[in-house]
């Protein structure tokens, strides 16, 4: 055996090594750590259900534009009358009278047929052209250059689309398109898309950060220091020659030897899950686990933080649980005001708005497209209202809200990600601090 | 600067130097208040090497005593010194003491090896070297043939061997043992009596507490007597014990025929009263106890009476309390 220097290091390593084993070990023989990591598994397990659920259903394709109606009863549909220049409401003048005679199209045919073509993004205050006539219904011969261009940008059949304004914290787009220019998109696809991607919003950010990352660290930590002063058992810690603030950290270190795998592996079957269930052509969608990868990130640091304060808590006061259920709510307050409000400033005094930021960021980095796939459905083709949020598609309403830009001014998503992180260590190695100094300054009865 | 994951290092059980010359123990004036209640007052005591029994009943402030020697409760004012070191502030002198405390909750799951060895590396020990330690120990108080059985299977008195084991870990200088004999079968109270002295024997400071005389009178000589937070006594148990004979005690002797045992005991010159306050029962007041002892196995032969006991009421902590005090039932 190679004997290795000694320093005052492989001291602190043997002892945090046996506090950690054995704390990990201690969590194994208690049924309320299993039950506790179980319920979490089913509570993830359900919300995964509801998401295959929701991929499992066939959403309908609306008709936004009505034009795979058949008016005059001809057999033709009105898209395909207009395309040949017929009298949709006429049965006398369809396309089967020209020469040569044209085949009636089925209706099917005529919807969705008009997707979207937004192929870039307007940076802010900017605005770009996008959007393609797919079926021609814009650029009909018999219409003018002025019926072409409603929008007045001199470009005939196009949509204007103009970036949320320079200083402003609308994120909005202002969107004007001219007439019949992707105004029947593929409602369906849209809608799997979407829900796919609020579902794993959803999942990541209520499921993982705010339920897991809560009542884990509730049930798990706030017993670390307590039940052992509680039981008289601390005594034999408290008896060689460790300080308290170290038995605190060693504690944590322990409890999260625990919750950090445990977490991983949720996250991984839920990566798993939405990879192979999600909408698309692939086998898999790969490149989304970088979003679960933050959603794991997310929930690890919000972990260690509860995990600090709840172990303060149980320090603080026999029943430290009783303090740490207000302060659940005020978080599940915060995590959704962070993703209606993400610039409010109060959101700065919670742990999970900085939590959120993170899987934020994430999905900027990961979803490019997402403000413009989210406004594109918002706006639906600025159909004819038969959607359940006016003209929106379904979807659009649930991504926009689980969606939030990271609400850190203008700082880009990698800033943004490195800052929430840096703020959620800083504010475990200050519960840390403030725990272990309470600790030290108890009486151990 | 990479972690000992490996744990191959060399123990890390040195570091902290005692200060030359300090005594093992050091408190002056030391009191301790819980609200109104006075838990402990105006304690002066130092103390290094030997056996030192702590007597006080329940309440008299022995627990409060050893909680404030091992840091765990701050003293409410006086000094508190561990090898010159004060515990409150500073834990570096536990490397150096073995604590048994009184609580009875033990982690019923862990097997005495794996509970010993575990805590054993708070000391800076090697996962290893904890494994050799804890068989060192655990052989020490004759545990060995179970060391890798649960602790929550272990009788009382094996349990009571189990916490003094984890103390004796890192070969201590100073042992603390909160009634350590308490609850314990009469089998494992020899054995754990019999560490004890061994432990005096190697020349290592031990302070043992209980609430029973006679089990501290087998262990060692230099008592310490608490009485409601105050230090009432401290010296030699036999010198206290001398001036105790020269007072009037009391004896009861449980006999069939108490009328013919009275007769022949009455002989004796130490003898100054006799009662009989029940049936098959004899009360006896002499004013010289070590006297007394003496002669009363020739009477007992001569009455030619069975004695089916022999019990001595007042040659207890109370009555010794009582006699300090300068009140009580003597």
């Amino acid at each position: 055996m190679a004997t290795k220097p000694d320093t005052i290091f492989r001291a602190l390593d043997r002892k945090a090594a046996a506090v950690t084993e054995f704390t990990m070990r201690q969590y194994r023989t208690k049924l309320s750590t299993w039950v506790v990591l179980i319920a979490g598994f089913l509570i993830i397990s359900l919300l995964l259900l509801f998401y295959i659920d929701g991929m499992q259903k066939e959403y309908e394709s609306i008709d936004n534009d009505g034009d795979s109606s058949d008016w005059d009863n001809d057999g033709y549909p009105t898209g395909q009358e207009r395309l040949y220049g017929t009298d949709p409401y006429s049965p006398d003048f369809h396309p089967g009278l020209l020469d040569p005679p044209i085949e009636p199209d089925p209706p099917e045919k005529w919807i969705d047929e008009d997707d979207f073509d937004w192929d870039s993004s307007p940076g802010a205050g900017q605005t770009i052209s996008v959007g393609h006539d797919d079926d021609g219904d814009c650029n009909r011969d018999d219409r003018t250059d002025s019926q072409k261009d409603t929008n007045d940008n001199n470009i005939p059949c196009d949509i204007a689309l103009e970036g949320p304004q320079l200083g402003m914290d609308e994120s909005g787009f202002d969107i004007d398109a001219d007439n019949f220019v992707d105004e029947d998109p593929d409602d369906a696809a849209y809608a799997k898309e979407a829900i796919h991607r609020a579902s794993i919003l959803a999942i990541g950010k209520l499921g993982f950060v705010f339920i897991i990352g809560i009542f884990v660290p509730l049930f798990l930590a706030t017993g670390l220091i307590r039940d052992e002063m509680s039981s008289g058992t601390m005594h034999y810690m408290l008896s060689k020659p460790i300080a308290r603030t170290e038995v605190f950290l060693y504690r944590i270190l322990g409890y999260l030897g625990i919750v950090w795998p445990y977490l991983a592996i949720l996250v991984f079957i839920s990566a798993i899950v939405t990879g192979l269930a999600g909408p698309g052509d692939s086998f898999f969608r790969f490149s989304e686990f970088g979003i679960w990868l933050s959603v794991l990130f997310a929930a690890m640091l919000a972990t260690l933080v509860y995990g600090m304060l709840f172990c303060f808590f149980g320090v603080l006061w026999r029943y430290g649980v009783i303090l740490a259920i207000p302060f659940a709510a005020w978080e599940l307050g915060m995590a959704l005001l962070s993703m209606g409000m993400p610039d409010a400033a109060i959101l700065r005094f919670s742990i999970i708005g900085w939590a959120l930021t993170i899987i934020d960021s994430a999905a900027m980095l990961v979803w490019p497209d997402i403000d413009l796939f989210i406004q594109m459905g918002l706006w639906g083709g600025g159909g004819d209202g038969t959607g359940l949020f006016g003209s929106s598609i379904e979807g659009a309403a649930p991504l926009s809200y689980f969606s939030s830009k990271p609400g850190l001014g203008g700082a880009g998503p990698f800033v943004s990600m490195l800052i929430s992180t840096v703020v959620l260590l800083v504010q475990a190695a200050t519960l840390w601090l403030v725990g272990g100094l309470l600790f030290k300054g108890k009486e151990i009865e | 600067m990479m972690p000992d994951f490996d744990q191959s290092g060399l123990p890390q059980t040195k570091e902290w130097t005692p200060e030359p010359k300090a005594p093992v123990i050091l408190l002056e004036n030391v009191s301790k208040t819980y609200g109104r209640i006075h838990a402990l007052t105006g304690i002066t005591l130092a103390l290094s090497g030997g056996v030192t029994g702590i007597l006080g009943m329940n309440g008299a402030g022995k627990s409060t005593l050893f909680k404030i020697l091992m840091g765990k409760i701050k003293p409410s004012s006086g000094q508190v010194r561990l090898f010159g070191t004060n515990p409150w502030k500073n834990p570096a002198p536990y490397a150096r003491v073995g604590f048994v405390p009184e609580h009875e909750k033990m982690y019923d799951w862990m097997t005495a090896h794996d509970f010993i060895s575990t805590f054993a590396r708070l000391n800076g020990l090697t996962r290893d070297e904890a494994k050799i330690e804890a068989d060192r120990v655990l052989d020490f108080v004759g545990l060995l043939d179970v060391a890798h059985k649960q602790i929550g299977r272990f009788s009382k008195g094996m349990r009571q061997r189990t916490k003094i084991a984890h103390a004796l870990v890192n070969d201590p200088e100073l042992i603390i043992l909160d009634e350590p004999l308490q609850g314990c079968d009469p089998l494992a109270r020899t054995t754990i009596m019999n560490v004890i002295r061994e432990l005096g024997r190697m020349g290592r400071t031990v302070i043992v507490s209980s609430h029973i005389l006679h089990e501290i009178e087998r262990i060692t000589e230099q008592i310490v007597i608490l009485h409601y937070g105050r230090l009432l006594a401290l010296g030699n148990l036999h010198a206290i014990r001398e001036r105790l004979d020269k007072i009037p005690h009391r004896i009861d002797i449980g006999t069939e025929n108490p009328k013919a045992l009275a007769k022949s005991i009455i002989e004796i010159d130490s003898v100054h009263g006799i009662f009989f306050p029940e049936g098959e029962n004899l009360s006896i007041q002499t004013h010289n106890l070590g006297s007394f002892h003496s002669e009363l196995p020739k009477a007992i032969i001569e009455s030619g009476q069975r004695v089916e006991s022999i019990d001595n009421p007042d040659d207890d902590l109370e009555s010794i309390l009582g006699y300090l005090t300068g009140g009580g039932r003597l």
